[in-house]
């Protein structure tokens, strides 16, 4: 089986092959893939009167928007199967979103207040998906 | 191995005990590779020496930093302070991920049983199963889509046959 050092010290020492080997079954065609998206996401903040005070409040509470990116590592089945769950997406919606993520390079998956954005970050590092936080005017 | 099976809410598992101890060791070199970002490591020590300034900046180790990537794309302030806040609670939750997978693989060796996950376990397991993905491609340096990775063969069987069980256990529950 593959020594400790490998993961851990960057190929420096030679695998043991000595013993029984996993079988493999290779199965990694269905990977993310890479491109670059940008969805409509201050679509709540529609101002329907020239209500300047209200059009101020929502300069300021500017939302911010959780992106996954695309990675090549994680299968499709796997980022969708997190979008629906964690998110709450229909299958559609999470396949949708997959996609966006697969097709585009990143998708949108959430937008709120900061630090609620901070925590669905927190959860996709957990997950092991690569995403960020930014303002969603930036 | 035969793939993942669906028991009631729980999944079940036949691996041959030499996959089993495969797993749980490679479960076992992802906890020591998390351990280097852990409170009081070693590294820590090393980074501080450096004047890095520890975990408010990001690990170096490509494996480690695909594992706790920065919160903020340029914004070095903000995921420098997010970091800090943030990266020990997540490293402690990646590493009792992996133990929960060593003890379930440990309790099935043991016991001569077949694998049997709990829907909590199959989270922990999901979550690990992609964690060692992340480093072992981070190792033989698949970076894009279509990277068949550089390295010897066993290393990217093993790869291989992790992403194998990965796709087999999302299979069953989806």
């Amino acid at each position: 089986m593959v020594g400790v050092a490998q993961l851990v010290e960057r190929w420096l020492v030679e695998p043991d092959v000595a013993g029984s080997s996993p079988v493999v079954h290779p199965n990694l065609n269905n990977q993310v893939g890479e491109v670059w998206v940008v969805e409509s996401i201050v679509s709540t903040a529609v101002i329907t009167q020239p209500d300047v005070e209200r059009r101020e409040q929502l300069v300021a509470d500017v939302p911010w928007v959780t992106i996954v990116w695309n990675d090549p590592v994680n299968l499709q089945s796997y980022v969708a199967y997190v979008f629906r769950t964690y998110f709450g997406f229909s299958r559609a919606e999470a396949e949708r979103r997959m996609l966006l993520v697969h097709n585009e390079g990143k998708a949108v998956v959430a937008t709120g207040a900061r630090e609620q954005m901070e925590r669905h970050v927190e959860a996709m590092h957990d997950f092991g998906l690569w995403a960020t936080l930014t303002r969603s005017d930036s | 191995m035969i793939p993942f099976m669906a028991d009631g809410a729980a999944v079940t598992c036949r691996f041959t005990t030499g996959e089993s101890t495969a797993l749980a060791d490679l479960a076992q070199q992802l906890i020591d590779l998390l351990s280097e970002r852990a409170p009081d490591a070693a590294g820590s020590v090393l980074f501080a020496q450096l004047g890095i300034g520890g975990e408010s900046s990001g690990p170096l180790d490509p494996a480690l930093a695909r594992l706790l990537p920065d919160a903020y794309r340029g914004d070095v302030d903000a995921a420098s302070e997010h970091r800090q806040l943030t990266e020990q609670s997540l490293v402690e939750r990646k590493i009792a991920n992996a133990s929960a997978v060593i003890a379930s693989l440990d309790s099935a060796i043991l016991e001569r049983t077949e694998l049997r996950l709990e829907p909590s376990e199959v989270q922990s397991w999901l979550r690990t199963l992609t964690d060692l993905r992340l480093a072992l491609a981070a190792r033989l340096q698949i970076e894009d889509d279509g990277d068949s990775g550089i390295g010897d063969d066993e290393a990217l069987m093993v790869y291989d046959w992790l992403g194998y069980l990965q796709g087999s256990l999302i299979e069953v529950i989806e």
